[in-house]
């Protein structure tokens, strides 16, 4: 365990990006379709 | 099929005959390519790059933009005429409309290259060597593709607001495979090796074109129907 | 042909249900690539963006094939419909577009080393994000509908040959180039848990965006009912 390279950071990084594009986007959907479907 | 033929000819002839008396797309392309040669050679700095290593991209990039100013001239003319109209009305069969447009826009990008090319080997000291008609035969490989693609986008291009804009943004990701083999090939011309070891770029090219001719040619049609 | 304003919500209800299917799966897969998964010895914790960046860009493909093979069917059958689900899939895949070209870089820096590298799938992707924002700057250039219908199909139909010769070009030239590593990547021997959250991952991002763009879709149906519905 202890002869792997530092690089945790990153991949925080990235699986934050993913998170928020992904939870955003079906998110801003979500609201969109709030709007149109009320009437 | 002789017979759209013909009627291609005939169109890229007009387009060529009234570029001829006014000339100034092509003055401007030719005028591009000898600023954009002569701020490359300004611009670098000769102890640490040699021009053999510059000289294939400078080239490519320069007939690239060069060409690219060319292409919506042939439509903006008659846009401005009112012209096409015309042309549809008429029972001109598609596959010629496309086809003469093409063979206008080839006929006017190998002609900023001819101008280019010589100015190009003055401005960098290029020897050729024995590599011309290589090199002459990847131009025309690389150049029937990309204004195959071309001719259809400045065909759309032209009937958006920022024709202008639209059409290099559209057009650069189809540039890229055409010129990627068209640099590798002058790249290695240049440095003196044989065309039988760029079979497979010249292969890539020639696929590249045959496929693309074909789709835009089907394509075209669909721009203009009603 | 002009869609209402019912099919066009039952559409957008079957999108969401789809979609909060496939958030509960990303979830999981996040769980399943942080915690039952192991750390690669040499490329340290690092590697593990792997299991969600190749998925996006498979995601991303997806869309951008759909967008290409709608507008294909679009040119034939006409039928506007297609059209709409074109510009759903275009959108949809930016987001997932978006997402390779951020983690891309994110990934090449501690594992090759440099923030960009041009391999196959970065490269592809990079192009596939310009054609899908020129497919939306056309869009938004044109008013009549039947013309922006026509000419998005001819852009999206010329992109995706445009795919395999990308593809190749880069295959070409990096024989030629070998790319410099700082740690080889994927190492031959992958461990079946690997490849089980790899596969598990890949199914995720398939189902998020089969209900992402199926909500997109509707929402463009709707727009368009209602369009028609106010419009009178």
């Amino acid at each position: 365990m202890g002869t792997e390279p530092a690089n945790g950071g990153y991949m925080v990084a990235a699986y934050v990006i993913v998170t928020v594009v992904v939870f955003g986007y079906a998110f801003s959907l979500w609201r969109r379709a709030r709007r149109v479907l009320k009437d | 099929m002789t017979e759209t033929i013909r009627l291609a000819i005939e169109l890229a002839a007009k387009d060529l005959r009234v570029e001829l008396r006014s000339r100034t797309a092509l003055l401007s392309a030719v005028i591009f390519a000898a600023i954009v040669l002569v701020i490359f050679n300004f611009a670098r700095d000769p102890a640490s790059v040699s021009p053999r290593t510059l000289a294939p991209s400078v080239l490519w990039v320069t007939f690239t933009f060069a060409a690219m100013l060319t292409f919506n001239r042939g439509f903006m003319l008659e846009k401005e005429n009112a012209a096409i109209d015309g042309l549809l009305l008429s029972p001109m069969p598609r596959a010629a409309l496309f086809l003469g447009k093409y063979l206008a826009n080839l006929g006017f990008v190998f002609t900023v290259e001819a101008v280019t090319l010589p100015l190009f080997v003055l401005f960098f000291n290029v020897g050729l060597g024995g590599a011309l008609p290589a090199l002459l035969l990847v131009t025309v490989l690389a150049t029937a593709g990309f204004v195959a693609v071309g001719t259809v986008f400045s065909a759309m291009a032209v009937r958006t607001r920022f024709a202008d804009l639209m059409l290099p943004v559209l057009l650069l990701p189809f540039m890229v495979p055409p010129i990627m083999g068209a640099v590798q090939v002058t790249t290695r011309l240049l440095a003196g090796r044989p065309l039988s070891e760029q079979l497979g770029w010249i292969r890539f090219l020639g696929v590249f074109d045959l496929a693309f001719l074909t789709l835009c040619a089907m394509l075209f049609p669909a721009i203009f129907d009603e | 042909m002009i869609p209402n304003s019912a099919t066009a919500a039952a559409t957008i209800r079957r999108g969401q249900v789809i979609t909060a299917v496939g958030l509960v799966g990303l979830v999981i897969v996040i769980v399943l690539a942080q915690m039952f998964t192991p750390v690669e010895a040499r490329q340290g914790l690092a590697q593990k963006i792997f299991y969600v960046h190749a998925p996006s860009a498979w995601a991303g493909l997806m869309a951008f094939s759909m967008v290409g093979i709608t507008g294909g069917l679009y040119l034939w059958l006409r039928d506007p419909r297609l059209d709409l689900f074109a510009e759903a899939s275009a959108e949809v895949g930016l987001a997932f577009g978006t997402i390779v070209l951020t983690t891309g870089p994110i990934w090449g820096k501690p594992i090759w080393g440099t923030w960009w590298t041009w391999d196959a799938r970065l490269t592809l992707t990079l192009f596939l994000f310009f054609l899908f924002v020129g497919y939306m700057a056309l869009r938004g250039a044109i008013n009549d509908p039947s013309e922006r219908a026509r000419f998005s199909a001819v852009v999206g139909i010329l992109g995706l040959l445009l795919v395999p010769f990308v593809h190749l070009s880069v295959y070409m030239f990096r024989t030629l180039h070998p790319m410099p590593v700082l740690l080889k990547p994927s190492a031959p021997s992958m461990d079946p848990r690997m490849l089980r959250t790899l596969l598990i991952s890949i199914g995720v991002f398939t189902v998020l965006y089969i209900g992402l763009v199926t909500t997109r879709y509707g929402l463009g149906l709707m727009q368009e009912a209602k369009g028609v519905a106010d419009g009178d």
